[in-house]
């Protein structure tokens, strides 16, 4: 038991950090929101050639089969940076394919994504924010050597940009998971509005024929891999959401120690120093539940409990560290061009994903045996 | 990182619950929860003489001192099974004031009392508060003055625990007015038996008694004195942080929360079902949540003191984040139980011998003892964060 980070972690931590830093400069932020594509594809055959879209990825498809923890550490500071990468929705199905795929799924896609030749990304939910299978109206139905997919999905991640995607259909009674291009006939999306200007759209299939061998594991299977995908996913997205948080929270502080107000640095206020001590208290909360979340699944261990209980404290904590950094900051926190709301917005909107605090402690209720009429999450 | 124990550390947590099966009868455990207010009697010396021959007292100290110079693991894993058995066996005074003495102590002091402290023969009762102080302790009264080879104490304490049945007082008095206020402190062992010394009962709310303490023109010799005269601040502030980490504090922050979904369940299979509705349901999964990142805080202090970094800022933050989460969460007991949650002991339908009740008003003790939250606080902002002081 330590459970600080090693050497390695370190390491691997500051160079993720350095790197960043130099590459990525709130400007960079700022384009891409405005951006079609809406990511750096510079930044991404950078990253490529670092070895982090293969990092995480089993050695037989080029990777390098680093544990979760590490991959987390990466999103935390691609968190922080802000970094304008497909990354999360690329990693999360990738490994999905590693897990659940067979070895010709795998070959054909694997090795291009370490590459950085092929973007991934997932589609699950629709209308109803909960996203349990009985959610799920998307259906495939047999046809011959196909499968044929009608119905709609929403806030599809970096969908206009991805080569791939998964996507969970109901096959009868069941969910399947399918390997989808995204260039096949049939599909229709329209990006949404978001808060943070990150992509996310809602993608319609109208009757799109996908070869039966594309299911993802076995047909009528798939919940069980889409809720292992989530899980994951999940974890790595308080990765994201406690490295962006943090930083807000060191500007929040570092602009306390100058700023001057009724003759001191604010900083010097009681009233202001304990808003920065609960912040601090807060991300390092988050930060402490969300790896100690990825290091159960990257064990092997059963791991829904603590996903569950680090999304849930992170929607709850990291907004409000983000809603005192905007206090201490005062009037500038509203202005566009002041870099602060880049961290607000896409921290706020990432807890706005991948299960509200609600479905989270439903889970985490349920898990703890408190009553017979406990709903399911 | 590695949230993990290994093989070994589950075999010795398997010997500590083996032990504690074994040795802790309903007559120790009654004996244990009257010893707060009576002292250790003739069952906790014997058991502390066992957990001697094991060599669990003090296991992670220097050899030379009787320790065994065990992983701090062990420690945790030994504190985490005693509090979880619930098992009341009070070894602040060992686990906090002997290395204080160990490290500051002259040969003579450690020779008379750690191997008494280890055998439950001297015990101390902590005279740090004042009736004018007791957050800012430094800016305490109590005047201690040389005269030919005494010091003569005289002044007053407050909130002294265990007063009534110490044999000593660990006491920090003022030896030098003149300097700086943190400067000017020494540290005193004094007989509680010593001419001068008188103990008034305090009565809590949950139950327990603290005491006043008056010291009258008390003499103590000279080498009463821990560590170096005007030292005194250093040597009690380094025993009062290692009070402040441990699973002991943070299993009382969320001892009422696992007692409470335990009780549910209990409750449950007799029919009654307290958590129904799903807004309880989710208040409890809430506390679910913070009550690991109490649990979380004690392995981050215990990964760095491991690695022998001082922690700057995050055993304050425990001490933050622990005491609130059991006010919060007693009280929300008090809404999951209702009516129940005011009764205390003594009544069929008292949940828990009436521990909600206790925890409910005794949780605010916790953000007030060794530190209030507040003083945690600024703490965290001026050493963690490096905010200025106003």
């Amino acid at each position: 038991m330590d459970v600080l980070l090693d050497e390695y972690e370190e390491m691997l931590k500051s160079t993720a950090r350095e790197f960043f830093e130099r590459e990525c400069p709130p400007d960079l932020v700022r384009r891409m929101e405005a951006d079609e594509l809406g990511h750096s594809v510079e930044m991404w055959r950078q990253i490529a050639a670092l070895g982090w879209l293969g990092f995480a990825l089993p050695q037989a498809y080029g990777g390098e089969a680093a544990p979760l923890e590490q991959v987390g550490l990466l999103l935390e500071e691609m968190g922080r940076a802000l970094a304008p990468l497909p990354f999360l929705s690329t990693i999360a199905p990738a490994l999905t394919l590693a897990e659940a795929g067979t070895e010709a799924q795998c070959q054909a896609i694997l090795p291009r994504v370490g590459r950085g030749e092929l973007l991934l990304t997932w589609a699950v939910m629709e209308r109803d924010p909960r996203c349990t299978p009985d959610t799920i109206h998307t259906e495939a139905v047999r046809d011959g050597e196909d499968y044929v997919i009608s119905g709609s999905k929403l806030f599809v991640d970096q969908f206009h940009s991805a080569d791939r995607c998964l996507v969970a259909c109901r096959t009868g009674q069941d969910i399947s998971l399918l390997l989808l291009h995204t260039d096949r006939a049939g599909i229709a999306s329209t990006l949404l509005p978001t808060l943070s200007g990150e992509k996310q759209s809602e993608v319609v299939f109208d009757r799109v024929r996908v070869p039966a061998a594309n299911v993802i594991g076995e047909a009528g299977q798939g919940w069980p891999i889409v809720e292992r995908m989530l899980e994951r996913a999940t974890a790595l997205l308080c990765a994201q959401i406690v490295g962006a948080t943090r930083k807000a929270v060191d500007m929040a502080v570092d602009y306390a120690k100058w700023r001057v107000a009724f003759g001191r640095p604010i900083g010097a206020f009681q009233s202001i120093q304990h808003m920065c001590a609960d912040m601090v208290t807060w991300v390092d909360g988050a930060s402490l539940l969300t790896y100690e979340a990825l290091w159960k699944l990257s064990q092997g261990l059963p791991a829904s409990v603590e996903v569950a209980a680090a999304k849930s404290f992170c929607n709850e904590r990291c907004q409000a560290a983000l809603r005192h950094a905007n206090q201490i900051h005062g009037g500038v926190a509203q202005i566009k061009e002041f870099d602060l709301n880049l961290w607000y917005r896409r921290a706020a909107a990432w807890t706005m994903r991948l299960g509200r605090t609600f479905e989270h402690r439903a889970k985490i209720a349920q898990a703890l045996e408190l009553s017979s009429s406990a709903p399911s999450a | 990182m590695d949230f993990g124990f290994t093989a070994e550390n589950d075999a010795f947590r398997g010997e500590v619950r083996h032990f504690i099966d074994d040795n802790i009868t309903p007559d120790v455990q009654a004996e244990l929860k009257q010893s707060r207010l009576q002292g250790p009697g003739p069952f906790t010396k014997e058991l502390l003489l066992k957990l001697g021959e094991h060599g669990w007292i003090g296991m992670s100290w220097p050899k030379e001192y009787g320790g065994q110079e065990r992983d701090l693991i062990d420690q945790y894993i030994f504190e985490e099974e005693f509090v979880r058995a619930r098992v009341p066996l009070d070894l602040n005074n060992i686990l906090e004031q002997a290395p204080a003495i160990m490290r500051a102590g002259t040969e003579e002091q450690k020779t008379y009392f750690l191997p008494r402290l280890v055998k439950g023969e001297v015990t101390f009762a902590l005279g740090y508060s004042e009736p004018s102080g007791g957050t800012d302790l430094a800016s305490l009264k109590t005047r201690a003055e040389v005269d030919g080879d005494e010091y003569v104490i005289n002044g007053q304490k407050m909130f002294t625990s265990g007063a009534h049945h110490s044999t000593h007082l660990y006491l920090m008095a003022r030896t030098d007015p003149e300097l700086p206020k943190h400067k000017g402190i020494s540290i005193f062992l004094v007989p509680m038996d010593a001419p001068g010394i008188s103990v008034r009962p305090l009565w809590t709310l949950s139950g327990g008694r603290t005491n006043e303490v008056f010291l009258e023109n008390v003499r103590v010799p000279k080498d009463a004195m821990l560590g170096e005269e005007n030292d005194g601040w250093y040597v009690g502030a380094s025993a009062l942080n290692l009070g402040r980490a441990g699973a002991r504090r943070y299993y009382t922050y969320i001892s009422a929360f696992e007692n409470i979904v335990h009780f549910i369940k209990e409750q449950r299979a007799t029919g009654l079902d307290l958590a129904a509705d799903p807004a309880i349901q989710d208040k409890l999964a809430e506390l679910y949540s913070e009550a690991q990142v109490c649990r979380l805080f004690t392995l981050r202090s215990l990964s760095m003191v491991r690695r022998g970094i001082n922690p700057p800022y995050e055993i304050s933050s425990e001490k933050v984040w622990g005491p609130d989460f059991h006010v919060k969460s007693t009280e929300i007991i008090t809404q999951i139980l209702g009516p129940y949650a005011q009764l205390w002991e003594g009544s069929e339908f008292t949940p828990n011998e009436g521990e909600f009740a206790k925890q409910y008003v005794g949780a605010m003790v916790s953000t007030f003892a060794h530190g209030s939250v507040q003083v945690m606080r600024d703490a965290i902002a001026r050493r963690g964060l490096g905010l200025p002081r106003g």
